[in-house]
């Protein structure tokens, strides 16, 4: 995933058919507030390159629920078959 | 529409895990037979258990060799029988209970057990589990069924063969 | 710098009184909360057994109801007003349905206060889901079909609004958050019809007098035709926060606007005909009707699932617009001091914890092992008692500066508030689902019965509820913190700025999104046939096993004080009551009850 450089405008906050959002105040200075959102909704102060569309994969993500995933299939064996088919007086008819 | 390689890869997984849900809960069904509550306990009069062949007098019945039917009343706030005295039945049996309520929606629930339903009144709830070695089993309501629900509680007595007699059973 | 309130002072006013009302409710019911969960676990008593089902009734409507939705009926209004850039089409309809519910509301909690008061002859003992035949007086149901006309209304209101955008923007695609807005609408007008009918044709009649019984399968199965839907219902304005809003906060730009409203379109067609999934274990219902609706309810989690993927990719793409890098450790470049972000990231954690034991309760076997036990409240506090009010503090921190153009009174408040309440809840809801796998009921005063004792096979009885109790008053202190937050804003003066209000467009505009996804007549069309064909067999087997009326009279959920005094007196005659010595005065009651009936 490569950073572009360059500071688009657009990326950040284009107008768009939310007619009213797009032209609210500029992104805050990054100089006058702290960078690591002291300020509500100053997560964008923060940013130190615009990723754009094409040079995004989002495999943190793939990492994360793949993790999500594999504990939520292991915890629904478990829960099934030893808590529940374990279980005593089980219901057949 | 664009979708992302790797949400493509997510969206095969989720489904998956979907079907696989399904799966384990037909396996539960067809291969473990865990039969679910369901509307083969026919109903009854609410206003009139006590006309009820066997509602009209709760208990233990013999249905055949080693076979039981437990006719339950849950009622405000007690269980019938199983609070003043409670429920007996033989080890090693196969037990149907039936269960339902002449005043408001009760639950029903074997504590620690998976044997657990509603008792809704008008409907009869069945329920039919193995019982093993004597032992004795915690018995609630699970529903709020008013004022003293927490009060709503009783016993199953699962008896041994031999101390198993004729007066344990209704009929 | 102008924001909402500068742009729209009228909607912002409505905004901000729908907010207000939601903060009182949840201010109550979590002091509530608190005393149930200290009541139950038999930590601290300072209420009557009998009483904790009023509270609990209380705590149900005010928090699940009335707090949630007086939040999305203000968060939609905002939504709806700001992405289609135009005030709403009359501010007297807008003030019209806020009076309506917020009238409906009082006199349902009156119904319910009054309970506390034995002098009053009035009480709506019947929590939240109000199962016939337990009856509440009218005034209970005459307050909540207000209530819910009143979000008729609301909905009315906002599709007004689009007729008026849609008028000048023939060709547009639908704002994202208008979208949601709308489709969130339609699946709330096609399941609440299910409680309005039961409340309507049924219980109300019941209540006054007029017919004299009810089917009580049938007023359940209405109240959970309505009662899944609702869950979404809450979900929905935690979804639009998360897909909108958490981006921005986190530094990115939303992942894809097609797949948002994939999402939603999922939610409108699926989220009803899946109610059934809570009567899995009630008899009069065939299995076959039990299995459709499991095998609805796990595609539904489809839509969940793939919003974990969207939402969570627009957040790393914000902590790697921050500079985050790695697998993981980008995790660590987000705004985790923003307290607005830190609790909805938070809360969607939650979520995800929340979302496994949800599908646990989907398994329609499985359900014998939970069903009606602690787990089931375990599994709630997660989903609607996190993922979505923690959501929706964390999204008041954002919106209130826009909707009164003052800045958060305090932002480390804020992040304490946010990461108590994500604490509190974990200790209290791993602890609910522990206690209900070893067989724990739910919506019980007492810890302790007196033919068994509860045996927890990891762990022991006594520190579950001291989890239970010690995450419940985390929980609440959170509260406290954020009315104080909130309050303390609103009395502050205006500012310039008082936030950054821009949303970003997302990385994969509307544009991508077909055409047929905005055609909302279609998916109503497609949501009514889903129910007509999962609800007509079994409400018809209903209908006909015990007839639309059924056979059940009236019961009152206390007896008579005369009643009482009477068993009192006779039971205290007894003196051979072993269990009368040294238990609490409530168990004496209940014990009592159960003597005389014997
Ligand atoms: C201060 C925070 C909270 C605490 C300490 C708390 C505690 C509790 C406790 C102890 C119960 C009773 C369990 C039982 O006896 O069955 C309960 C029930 C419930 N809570 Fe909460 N809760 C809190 C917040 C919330 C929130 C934010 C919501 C929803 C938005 C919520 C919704 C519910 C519902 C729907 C019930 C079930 C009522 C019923 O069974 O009729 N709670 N809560
Ligand atoms: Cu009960
Ligand atoms: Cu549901």
């Amino acid at each position: 995933m490569s950073a572009e450089p360059d500071t688009e405008a657009g990326d950040v906050a284009t107008p768009s058919g939310d007619a009213a959002s797009e032209n609210g105040p500029p992104i805050p200075d990054p100089e006058s507030v702290d960078d690591e959102g002291y300020v509500i909704g100053s997560g964008r102060s923060g940013i130190v390159r615009r990723i754009g569309h094409d040079d995004f994969d989002p495999v943190g993500t793939l990492v994360l629920i793949a993790i999500y995933m594999v504990i939520v299939g292991a915890m629904w064996i478990f829960m099934y078959f030893v808590e529940f088919l374990g279980g005593d007086l089980t219901v057949i008819g | 529409m664009e979708i992302h390689r790797y949400e493509k890869i997510w969206l095969a997984g989720a489904l998956l895990l979907i079907v696989g849900f399904i799966a384990t809960v037909s396996y539960g069904a067809v291969g473990a037979g865990i039969a679910m509550v369901d509307d083969e306990g026919g109903q009854v009069d609410p206003a009139s258990l006590d006309d009820h062949p066997k509602f009209g007098e709760p208990g233990t019945y013999q249905a055949g060799e080693n076979e039981y039917d437990v006719y339950v009343v849950a009622r405000q706030f007690l269980f019938e029988p199983g609070t003043s005295e409670p429920i007996r039945v033989p080890a090693h049996s196969t037990v149907t209970f039936h269960v339902t309520s002449p005043d408001v929606i009760h639950g029903f629930e074997v504590v620690g057990t998976n044997a657990n339903t509603m008792a809704i009144p008008g409907q009869v709830a069945t329920i039919t589990v193995e019982f093993g070695e004597p032992t004795e089993y915690g018995l609630l309501c699970h529903e709020y069924c008013g004022s003293a629900h927490h009060a709503m509680e009783g016993k199953i007595e699962v008896v041994p063969q031999s101390e198993w007699n004729e007066s344990m059973v209704v009929n | 710098m102008a924001t909402f309130v500068d742009k729209f002072p009228d909607e912002a006013k409505v905004v901000q009184a729908s907010f207000a009302v939601a903060f009182i409710a949840l201010g109550i019911g979590a002091l509530f909360g608190l005393i149930q969960a200290l009541h139950r676990t038999n930590v601290l008593r300072v209420i009557d057994s009998v009483d904790y089902y009023t509270l609990l009734t209380a705590h149900g409507v005010l928090l699940a109801l009335v707090f949630t939705i007086f939040f999305l009926v203000g968060l939609f209004t905002w939504a709806v007003t700001r992405s289609f850039g135009r005030a709403l089409p009359d501010i007297r309809l807008t003030w019209a349905w806020f009076g309506l519910m917020t009238t409906g509301t009082v006199l349902a909690t009156v119904a319910i206060v009054a309970g506390l008061f034995p002098q009053i002859p009035m009480s709506a003992d019947v929590l939240y889901t109000f199962y016939a035949p337990l009856q509440a007086h009218p005034i209970f149901y005459i307050g909540l079909a207000m209530f819910i006309i009143g979000t008729w209304m609301a909905g009315a209101d906002w599709f007004l609004a689009y007729r008026e955008w849609r008028g000048e923007n023939p060709d547009s695609r639908i704002p994202l958050q208008a979208f949601m807005v709308l489709t969130t609408m339609i699946m709330w007008y096609v399941s609440t019809l299910g409680v309005a009918v039961s409340v309507v044709f049924f219980l109300i009649p019941w209540s006054l007098g007029l017919i004299e019984t009810v089917n009580p399968l049938l007023t359940r199965t209405l109240f959970w035709y309505f009662g899944h839907p609702v869950v979404y219902f809450w979900l929905m304005p935690a979804y639009l926060l998360w897909y909108t809003v958490l981006p921005k906060l986190a530094g990115g730009r939303l992942f894809s606007d097609p797949l948002a409203r994939v999402v939603f379109v999922l939610f409108v067609l699926l989220s009803t005909p899946v109610g059934i999934h809570h009567q899995y274990v009630d008899p009069g219902i065939a299995e076959g009707f039990k299995f459709i609706a499991m095998t609805n309810t796990m595609f539904l989690l489809l839509p969940s699932l793939l919003t974990a993927f969207t939402v969570v990719a627009s957040v790393e793409h914000g902590a790697r617009q921050r500079g985050g890098e790695g697998y993981l450790s980008w995790l660590g470049a987000l705004p985790w001091r923003d307290p607005a972000f830190a609790g909805m990231a938070l809360a969607g954690l939650m979520f995800a914890a929340g979302g496994f034991s949800g599908m646990i309760n989907a398994g329609m076997n499985i359900n014998y092992l939970v069903h009606n036990t602690l787990w089931v409240p375990g599994h709630f506090h997660m989903t609607v008692g996190t993922a979505v009010a923690l959501t929706m503090m964390a999204g008041t921190y954002w919106l209130l500066p826009q909707l009164t153009g003052k800045a958060v009174y305090s932002r480390p408040i804020g992040l304490l508030q946010v990461i108590m309440w994500f604490i509190g809840m974990v200790f209290m809801s791993n602890a609910m689902h522990r206690a209900g796998l070893f067989g724990v009921p739910r919506r019980t005063a007492e810890p302790q019965y007196q033919n068994f004792d509860f045996v927890a096979a990891v762990g022991s009885v006594g520190e579950i509820r001291m989890q239970i109790a010690f995450g419940s008053l985390l929980l609440f202190l959170s509260v406290v913190l954020f009315l104080f937050n909130v309050a303390a804003t609103w009395a502050d003066d205006r500012v310039d700025t008082p936030v950054d209000d821009t949303i970003p467009e997302p990385l994969s505009p509307s544009s991508g999104a077909p055409l047929v996804l905005d055609n909302l007549a279609l998916w109503t069309g497609i949501a009514v046939l889903l129910v007509v064909l999962a609800y007509t067999l079994p409400l018809a087997s209903i209908v006909n096993d015990a007839g639309l009326l059924g056979g059940s009279p009236t019961f009152p959920v206390t007896v008579s004080l005369e009643w009482v005094v009477d068993v009192t007196v006779g039971a205290l005659g007894n003196l051979s009551l072993d269990s009368l010595a040294g238990v609490a005065p409530a168990d004496a009651v209940a014990d009592l009850v159960r003597e005389v009936r014997r």
